[in-house]
């Protein structure tokens, strides 16, 4: 009997020590190396040299704009993102024709296999001078700019991130009984308050895990901003990477960092509180 | 190209003009109008009779396939890889950054990968002092020949005697103007900012470089481009920051909105300033009268290259005045050897972006190389971008 | 609403579809169509850096996802046999991998190996026979484990999902019936976690290989492609570039197709 408790034992342990060490390493460790030098100096030349001094977290409003940014279009882009996101889940959860769904659903998945960077690209082609100023110069507009502004950073944003919003909000109304919908209408609701009051209040958990995927994955934002606001429109995420690029200051960055990934926490906190109280349920798992 | 000027073909005064106006209008690039009209055999050979041709590149050496190099944006000809590439079988990878801490941040982090670099003359002690940069074996560099360099412009590539890095070409930071947009003529630093702000609203940019952006929001006030006193760049920061919202973007990579027509003006090196004007005959280059920067680029091997053979062998390529010039005529920026100024067309020589006037030269000040590590200039650049 | 849809998905392709146009122009920018060929695919195929970075790329998607697929399932099959306590502190740091941004995870991971090598390094030089101490640097292991942690939490994460809708029935009816737990495993839960397993890592390998932010920090000398990328865009992009890109989409796309084919002649009923 003995023996067969430490075999239980054992292979636990042994299952589970892998990822233990993978975290403690890679995950703990670093954390804790960002704290330490979070309360260093910045040495001569660049880089960290051991101190212990609150200074870097003292001037954390120094770089209030990039928070605020940060803050602000993570929610505004993730909502619109659900804007756009909601009638094609719809779509292709309840209209479309069966046969096609499936061709749908990839097609929604496949723009993921061609890199992001890529993408991002061609859009700063389109929105760029030889792009769509372009073409409309030929009807008479002229000079017109649309590169380099928060509505590109917001466009950017949609488009590498709709799949993500799309998908949850998919598997929530797939799973939604079709017999609900027929009841609703049975009982004389309108169309508007069957959607209202069945559809999108049964769908809301999925667009809750959408909403707060798409903010979390926002907050870290560096690629999209750098490319589309032309080091114009900085998050929170191209001030840190400025830090380590540019003026390599080191102990700065790691606060930056670490109040990053205390604010990411908080969100999520708040989102999963909000998601609770809006759908009563759980987050959509996406399997 | 299908007409190589190794085929060496004669070519008619009128063909030759037609090419010069293509040159000019910019549809053709200055390595295709050399091989078209046969002026780059006639270089060739004008090179070998003056005891000019390349050093064989010392075969016993083993050079392995590929290194890598850090360089500036639309610094070089792409031409001259590929043929350094035909000559060597050494591939060479192109990194290009917009600032020297950028550079510098990726070598203080380690491992790099670059094999040759190509830093500016204030950086070049801070390396030194973190010993991280290669003291240069000129018995490698057959090709360099440091009595045909103007001392002017080499003098920092050596410390205490010993040579570090060896010089690529000079020039100055001054701004360009798509003229066909802002008709206002501009001669100093204070109009770039002014109009910035005004006609020029969301198609200025300023480069993502601390010396520069902060340097020439210095000379707006008229103090030194290289100021570290704290209420300057006080005064500096309160420029940029209200310039911010009227920038159409911070970035080194200026050429090609400028050429797209998104950006109507830009803070601007000589080379680029010559690479455009050449080619958009509209964007004109403005030094500022109130001074600004003169610098030297040069080129040097990091002490952790992962290929210092194929580092030298490409460094000892570009110091060959045949292949330096033809550098010199696609990126466009004055070079410092004597030996290539004597292989330049006179319309180079004579261009007035290249070799400015005296009184606006006499101003110009090299940067400080206590402007590359201060912290205050840092965050204060970072603070302006994150604004 | 039809009308939206299709809106939606030429939104959604119509910068894919400038990739691939872009990949067939016959001039030297990416910026300007200046008329057909596809010598860029020729060249890029010979271009020694942009196949090393593709080579990179598969080679450490491919460990990453694998690492992960495997100590996933482990972690989240241990999991099911700890304590409570043990659970919600493995659940916060697993749930904590996936949170925390990539730029942070970059960084942090930058900054901590950096740190650990200026000291083992040394050590290790001192302790050598040797005349040529190995050492540690970044490179393809920092980018493997770091791209892994994420990865790994995922993957533990969707096959807790399946485990918890796994029929406990069986497994019991199992060990009723004398089969060792190994034999229980082998026949009655692997074959129902697999599909959770494969997902994870299909995600993971998607993960790896686009991204840019965690493998710009830690690669060290090492290049993938969307480092390669990234690289370009600032030099200004050939449609080599674009070749590569087209490439990539075509094996996937064509990997889809495959994969659908299989299952639906593996599953008849369907």
């Amino acid at each position: 009997m003995h023996g067969s408790a430490f075999r239980h034992k054992l292979l636990t342990v042994l299952l589970l020590a892998p990822a233990t060490v993978w975290l403690v390493v890679f995950l703990v460790l670093p954390f804790v190396a960002i704290v330490v030098f979070s309360v260093g100096e910045r040495a001569p030349e660049g880089g960290y040299q051991a101190a212990f001094t609150m200074a870097q977290y003292a001037n954390l409003p120094a770089r209030a704009t990039a928070f605020w940014n940060t803050l602000i279009l993570a929610p505004v882009g993730a909502f619109a993102c659900l804007l756009v996101a909601y009638p094609v889940a719809y779509y292709l959860a309840l209209r479309a024709p069966e046969r096609w769904r499936l061709i749908l659903l990839a097609l929604i998945v496949i723009p993921f296999w061609t890199s992001l960077l890529m993408r991002t690209y061609a859009w700063m082609y389109i929105l760029g001078g030889r792009g769509i100023p372009a073409l409309l110069s030929y009807i008479g507009i002229e000079d017109l700019r649309l590169i380099n502004t928060p509505g590109a950073v917001l466009l950017g944003i949609v488009y590498g991130y709709l799949p993500l919003m799309i998908l949850p909000i998919y598997v929530s109304l797939e799973r939604l009984d079709r017999r609900l919908l027929e009841a609703s209408a049975d009982l004389g609701a309108k169309p508007l308050s069957t959607f209202v009051g069945v559809t999108l209040r049964l769908s809301l958990p999925g667009v809750m895990t959408g909403l707060s995927l798409v903010m979390i994955l926002l907050l870290g934002e560096y690629l999209i901003p750098s490319l589309l606001g032309g080091g114009k429109v900085f998050f929170i995420g191209n001030a840190l990477v400025d830090l380590f690029l540019q003026s390599r200051n080191w102990p700065f960055g790691s606060a930056i960092a670490v109040t990053l990934v205390f604010v990411s926490v908080v969100v999520l906190i708040i989102a999963n509180r909000v998601s609770t109280r809006f759908s009563g349920a759980r987050q959509v798992d996406l399997i | 190209m299908s007409k190589s000027y190794r085929d060496g073909l004669p070519i008619t005064s009128e063909e030759f003009v037609s090419q010069l106006m293509r040159l000019k209008r910019g549809s053709i690039g200055r390595r295709d109008f050399l091989g078209l009209t046969g002026l780059g055999i006639a270089t060739a050979v004008l090179g070998r009779e003056l005891g000019l041709s390349p050093t064989p590149v010392n075969a016993a050496e083993n050079l392995g396939d590929r290194m890598s190099i850090a360089t500036w944006p639309n610094y070089h000809d792409p031409a001259t890889f590929e043929n350094f590439t035909k000559d060597t079988g050494v591939a060479v990878q192109v990194n290009v950054f917009g600032s020297n801490e950028e550079m510098l941040a990726k070598l203080q982090a380690g491992g790099s990968g670059w094999s040759l670099y190509v830093p500016t003359n204030y950086t070049i002690s801070t390396y030194k002092k973190l010993d991280i940069i290669e003291p240069l074996d000129m018995s490698k560099l057959g090709n360099f020949d440091s009595k045909s360099e103007d001392g002017r412009f080499t003098a920092e590539g050596a410390i205490d005697g010993v040579v570090y890095a060896v010089p690529k070409n000079w020039g100055t930071t001054g701004f360009a103007v798509n003229t066909k947009k802002l008709a206002k003529p501009m001669t100093t630093w204070k109009d770039f900012w002014d109009v910035a702000m005004a006609e020029g609203d969301g198609r200025t940019m300023v480069h993502d470089y601390q010396l520069t952006t902060i340097g020439n929001a210095l000379k707006y006030f008229g103090f030194s481009f290289n100021s570290l006193k704290s209420d300057e760049l006080a005064k500096a920061e309160e420029l940029l920051i209200k310039a911010k919202p009227h920038l159409f973007a911070v970035s080194s990579d200026y050429q090609p909105p400028m050429r797209a027509g998104d950006a109507w003006m830009t803070m601007c090196w000589t080379n680029d300033g010559a690479q455009l004007n050449r080619d958009i005959p509209d964007i004109a280059y403005v030094l500022g009268k109130e001074g600004g920067e003169i610098w030297t680029d040069f080129y040097a091997i990091p002490k952790d290259a992962p290929n210092k053979p194929a580092g030298y062998a490409l460094l000892n390529y570009l110091m060959n005045p045949q292949v330096a010039v033809k550098e010199h005529l696609a990126n466009g920026a004055p070079s410092t050897d004597a030996r290539v100024n004597a292989l330049l067309p006179k319309e180079v020589l004579d261009n007035p972006i290249l070799y400015p006037a005296a009184d606006l030269l006499s101003p110009l000040e090299f940067g400080a190389a206590a402007t590359l590590t201060d912290p205050a200039r840092a965050e204060l650049m970072a603070r302006f971008k994150s604004a | 609403m039809r009308a939206f849809i299709v809106a939606v998905f030429a939104f959604l392709y119509l910068p894919i579809a400038l990739v691939v146009l872009f990949s067939l122009n016959a001039g030297r920018h990416a910026s300007e169509l200046t008329g057909f060929s596809t010598q860029w695919y020729g060249k890029a195929l010979a271009n020694p850096f942009l196949v090393e970075a593709l080579k990179n790329s598969l080679f450490i998607a491919t460990t990453s996802a694998l690492l992960a697929a495997v100590f996933g399932t482990a972690a989240a099959l241990g999991l099911a046999r700890v304590n409570i306590r043990t659970r919600t502190i493995f659940d916060a740091l697993l749930g904590a991998a996936i949170v925390v941004p990539g730029v942070v995870i970059g960084i942090s991971t930058l900054v901590a190996l950096v740190q650990l090598f200026a000291v083992v390094n040394p050590f290790v030089a001192s302790i050598w026979p040797g005349s040529t101490p190995p050492r540690l640097a970044l490179g393809y292991g920092s980018i493997v484990a770091a791209h892994g942690l994420f990865s790994m939490a995922l993957v533990s994460m969707i096959v807790r999902t399946r485990l918890g809708s796994l029929d406990r029935n069986l497994v019991e009816a199992s060990s009723d019936l004398y089969a060792t737990p190994l034999t229980t495993f082998h026949s009655i839960v692997l074959p129902q976690i697999m599909p959770a397993i494969l997902a994870g890592f299909l995600l993971a390998f998607t993960f790896s290989f686009d991204d840019f932010i965690i493998a710009f920090f830690v690669a060290g000398a090492q290049t993938t492609l969307p480092i390669y990328v990234f690289a370009s865009i600032r030099r200004g992009i050939t449609p080599e570039i674009n070749a590569i890109a087209t490439i990539v989409l075509c094996a996937s796309v064509l990997m889809v197709v495959f994969a659908q084919l299989l299952l639906r002649k593996t599953k008849p009923s369907h």
